[in-house]
Parts: structure tokens; C-alpha cells; sequence
């Protein structure tokens, strides 16, 4: 019977771990006895075994999604600019493994699945309060000086964008007496809303302007899913519901807004595995995180039919896993409307909750013509100021 | 057993402090370095080529954004050598446990593509998770970037003499596992 010491000095000269007197007793000790030489052979076969696996090389998008994911934030750049701006591969990784996710690890994903839910729920807001802005006051804001209507010379300040090629519409197309337009006027849920302190003040948000005016918010505000996502009834309904509206004005989730852990996770990603990441776990560990997930209207939030319809929905999906989405959600000014006073206020309206669920501005999102009308800058403040006037 | 020559360790820090200083490429280089090694730990580790993945791409994003804290003094390859294999044992740890059946712990089965090398791995990847995680870990070190036994304790952070018993032990397991077996 090979005793440990014995045991030890084969296994380090299969590691080649011993010294050349190390090796002489191991030669020795094999040359007079068959159980060493056995246990030699076997582990010299075992080391060969190791030795045939092949060495796989990575993913070749490896290297590339890293890349992109660090695209953004400048190693040199100061503190405030650093941060997760586009780990758009990574996103797209982890939505393919999501159904995996689920179907092998439910009890283990409880918590992530309830963090996916809670920035599926910060997004759909922004998401709302950003259009209601777009619509109101232009794309891009006033001070921009460039809109995407015709290009027509004689307009001032409006000129053609050229990184929207869809259909161009010209001045002619495009007036205050317009039949969509009107619509808002006979709205006065969207009336009264315009007249709220809360949205005044939003507009006048510093950051909220410099949202507006960035690549990815338009990118957005343009794509596909993000219009169908509007559209939808499950959106609308999820927008009408009092724990929906209950969850976002309570402390624990404005205090989750400005947790950096959170932050994190949300420019992840929500399909991301995320329990993975440092992220995921100091966010568990996040007092307000943990408030907001005992809160009963969060909860009753996430048992809400038109909330799960929302969710699966392939076009919120689509959103969230849309790259410029993703980039807007790391928008520096995107965090700082997040958190402000003024963004807050309007989500805790009466009039900003009716509008949402409304038919009419439904309908205004869906229609083209309305669309280009908000990226015009002259003809928004033309509406304001008559929408002003109309409440006069 | 060949240690980690001193002048990777030279280079690594000069790609940090590249990076740190705002070069760009010092990224590509760190990654063209290390991602075949650290993927095929987590390869090992986790049998599964789309965990490995994010594993891997979770372990880079992590050590170039936090490169800021990395201590200098400590060398650049155990800390993203743990980090992977740290990453890796929270993965499996979130796993649903299974049980192992009795063909997928030790040889293919019969009708299984004759190539060696593909027979090896899958005979290995089994056998492997049949060892406990902590375990594991060591034996990929040790077999599958050919660490000493002092640099499995440094990216690990335990002692060489655990670093042994934990070797020792795991591989007489998969000699039961792998070759008692085999007849």
C-alpha cells in the first residue's frame, strides 16, 4: 500500500513538479513496485487524456463585442463620463440565451428575472415621457436649429437631416390646420398636460434637451419597434394601471434610478443574465431594491396580464434589445432626466397617465404625417404657442 | 512545470498602463493575450461554449473597467485568471443541479463519432463536472494552461498545499472515473 508521501511524488513527476533527486526515488520506487508503476500509468494516461482535448479557439465575435461594449467610454476620460455605454453584443448574446436562462435555472433566476422587470418598467416610462416630449416640442428641441421637414430655404432654422431618409415631407405637407394636429387641440388631457408646471419645467430641463438632441433618442424615437411597443394595448393598459403608476413614484424606485449598480444592469441590458455581474449583486444588496421588491404594487405589477403581454411582446423586445435603446438608456443626460424633480412630477400627473392610455395619442404616434410634424422644430413652438393660447 | 516568463508580466503591465493612458490598442492586446486561455478555462469549467462566452466577455468588460483598481504589484494574469474562474463557479452555482447519469460521467456512448479528440473531450468535460467545482478549477489550471502548482495558488488564492490535495484528490477521481472503466 503506497503510502501519501509516495502518492504525492508520482502525481508531482506526471507535473513535472520534483526535483532531479525527486525524480530518482520515483524511478526507484517504480522499478520495485507494480502498485506505484500502476498508479504512474494510469496517471501518465490520464495527463495524455487532457493532452488530446483540443484547445478551442473563442467565439470569433468575442474580441469584437468587448470591443464595442468599451466603444464608448474613453479609458482617459474623467469619472463622470465613464460607465457601460453599449454593450450592445453582449445584449444581443444574452437575449439568445435568455430562453435557456429560464428554462434551466427558474428558482436560481428569481431575482434577476424580478430586476429585468423592474427596468422593463423604468424603460417603458422614459420611453412614454420621452414621445410625449417629441411630440410636444419638436425633434430636435428649439435650439437645435435643424429639422428633417423639406429643407425648404425660406423656413428658417428648419434644414434637411440627412440621417433620416424615410419619406421627406415638405412645408406644404405640414401646418398648424393640419386634421392631426387638430386632434391634439381637441385633446385636453394633452392640454392640460402642456399647461402643467411639471412639463413646463421638464422642458426646460437642461438634460432632457440634451437627450433629445442626441443620436440614439432619435435613433429610437424612428425605429420600428419602439412605434409598435406604443401602439400596443398591453403598453397602454400597462400605462393605465395604478401599480404601475404607484410603483413609479415610490422612494424605493427613484432611489434605485440613482444607484450605479442599477444603472449598470440597465445599460447591460434587461434580457442579460445579469445575476452574473458585480452589478447584479450589489444591486441585490441595494436597500431600495430590496423595498421596491417587497412594495405590493410592484408586485401586483409584475401579476398584471397586460404587463406579461408586454414583456413577451416580441416588438418590447425588439426595443430593448435595440442598440440606439441601449445607447440612449447610457446617455449621461438620459440618468440626469431620470432623476430629476421634473421628470417625476409629470409621471405622477393625472393628465400625464391619460394621455398614455388614450386612443387619440395612439393614433398620433402611428400616423406618419404627425411624426415628421414633431421633428419640426418651427412648427412645434407654432403648436405650443397655440396650444397655449387654446387653454387661454 | 514552466512558470509565466517575467516578461509577460513586463508586457501585461505595459499594456494597463497603456490603457490607462488612454490607448485603445493596449485593449486589443490584453484580449488577443488571453482570450483563448481564460475561454478554455471557462470552457472546461462550465462544459457549455455559450457560457464559457459570456463568461468570458463579462470577465474582460470587468478587468479593463475596473483596471483603475488593479494593484500593479500583483500580476496582471492571476487577477483575470480568477476573475474567470470566480465568474465561472457563480455560474454554476445558479445551475439547476443534475444528475449525472452513469454514461455521461465516464465513456461515450456506443454510436459516438470515432475521432480521438473529440472522444477525449467529451470523456473529460463529463468527467469533470462530476468533480466538485472548487476541485475542478484546479485540475483545469493545472492540465488546461499547464500552471505550476505555486500560480494555481496565486489566481486561486489558497495555499500550494491545498492546491495539491485538491489536484491529487480530483485526479484519482477521474482515474476511477476515466480509466478503471476503460478496462
Amino acid at each position: 500500500m503506497l503510502d501519501r508521501d509516495r502518492i504525492e511524488l508520482i502525481h508531482r513527476e506526471i507535473d513535472g513538479a520534483n526535483t532531479p533527486e525527486e525524480s530518482a526515488a520515483v524511478r526507484a520506487l517504480l522499478a520495485g513496485d507494480p502498485e506505484a508503476r500502476a498508479l504512474a500509468a494510469d496517471l501518465g494516461r490520464l495527463s495524455h487524456l487532457f493532452d488530446q482535448v483540443e484547445r478551442r479557439d473563442p467565439p470569433p465575435g468575442l474580441k469584437r463585442a468587448v470591443l464595442e461594449a468599451l466603444a464608448q467610454p474613453a479609458p482617459a476620460t474623467p469619472p463622470s463620463a465613464r460607465g457601460w455605454s453599449a454593450p450592445f453584443a453582449l445584449i444581443r448574446s444574452a437575449l439568445s440565451r435568455l430562453a435557456y436562462v429560464i428554462r434551466h435555472f427558474p428558482e436560481q433566476m428569481e431575482n434577476a428575472i424580478m430586476t429585468k422587470k423592474t427596468m422593463l418598467i423604468g424603460s417603458a416610462a422614459v420611453a412614454a415621457i420621452v414621445v410625449v416630449a417629441a411630440i410636444m416640442t419638436g425633434f430636435p428641441p428649439s435650439g437645435a436649429g435643424a429639422g428633417t421637414i423639406g429643407g425648404d430655404p425660406g423656413m428658417q432654422g428648419v434644414q434637411q437631416a440627412a440621417r433620416y431618409h424615410g419619406r421627406t415631407m415638405t412645408v406644404a405637407d405640414v401646418s398648424i390646420d393640419n386634421p392631426e394636429i387638430q386632434v391634439l387641440f381637441q385633446n385636453p388631457e394633452i392640454l392640460r398636460l402642456v399647461q402643467s408646471d411639471a412639463f413646463r419645467s421638464m422642458m426646460r430641463n437642461s438634460a432632457f434637451r440634451q437627450l433629445q438632441e442626441s443620436d440614439a433618442y432619435r435613433t429610437v424615437m424612428n425605429s420600428d419597434a419602439y412605434r409598435t411597443v406604443m401602439a400596443s394595448d398591453a403598453y397602454r393598459t400597462v400605462m393605465n394601471s395604478e401599480a404601475y403608476r404607484t410603483v413609479m413614484n415610490s422612494e424605493a424606485y427613484r432611489s434605485l434610478q440613482a444607484n450605479e449598480a442599477f444603472r449598470t444592469l440597465q445599460q447591460q441590458g434587461a434580457f442579460r443574465e445579469a445575476q452574473s455581474t458585480q452589478a447584479m449583486r450589489e444591486l441585490q444588496e441595494n436597500q431600495a431594491y430590496r423595498s421596491l421588491q417587497a412594495n405590493a404594487e410592484f408586485r401586483q405589477l409584475q401579476a398584471n396580464q397586460a404587463f406579461r403581454d408586454l414583456q413577451a411582446s416580441q416588438a418590447f423586445r425588439d426595443l430593448q434589445a435595440n442598440e440606439a435603446f441601449r445607447s440612449m438608456q447610457a446617455n449621461a443626460a438620459f440618468r440626469t432626466v431620470m432623476a430629476s424633480d421634473a421628470f417625476r412630477s409629470i409621471m405622477a400627473t393625472d393628465a400625464y397617465r391619460t394621455i398614455m392610455a388614450s386612443d387619440a395619442f395612439r393614433q398620433l404616434q402611428s400616423a406618419e404625417a404627425f411624426r415628421s410634424l414633431s421633428r419640426s422644430q418651427a412648427l412645434s413652438e407654432a403648436f405650443m404657442s397655440q396650444a397655449m393660447r387654446t387653454q387661454d | 512545470m514552466e512558470q509565466i516568463p517575467a516578461d509577460i508580466d513586463d508586457q501585461d503591465r505595459a499594456f494597463v498602463r497603456g490603457y490607462l493612458g488612454g490607448q485603445r490598442d493596449a485593449a486589443n492586446g490584453l484580449i488577443d493575450r488571453y482570450q483563448k486561455p481564460l475561454y478554455n478555462v471557462a470552457l472546461r469549467m462550465l462544459h457549455d461554449a455559450q457560457d464559457a462566452e459570456d463568461v468570458i466577455q463579462t470577465v474582460f468588460l470587468n478587468a479593463l473597467l475596473k483596471l483603475k483598481s488593479y494593484d500593479p504589484k500583483y500580476r496582471f494574469f492571476s487577477w483575470v485568471y480568477r476573475m474567470t474562474v470566480n465568474e465561472s463557479l457563480n455560474v454554476l452555482k445558479r445551475r439547476k443541479p443534475t444528475v449525472a447519469l452513469e454514461d455521461e460521467a465516464g465513456l461515450p456512448a456506443a454510436g459516438s463519432t470515432p475521432d480521438r479528440a473529440a472522444e477525449a473531450e467529451d470523456q473529460v468535460g463529463m468527467a469533470l463536472l462530476d468533480l466538485k467545482p472548487d476541485d475542478r478549477a484546479v485540475v483545469v489550471l493545472r492540465h488546461f494552461v499547464s500552471f505550476t502548482y505555486q500560480e494555481i495558488a496565486e489566481v486561486l488564492e489558497i495555499s500550494v498545499k491545498t492546491v495539491k490535495s485538491r489536484l491529487f484528490t480530483a485526479r484519482e477521481r477521474l482515474r476511477v472515473a476515466l480509466l478503471e472503466r476503460e478496462g
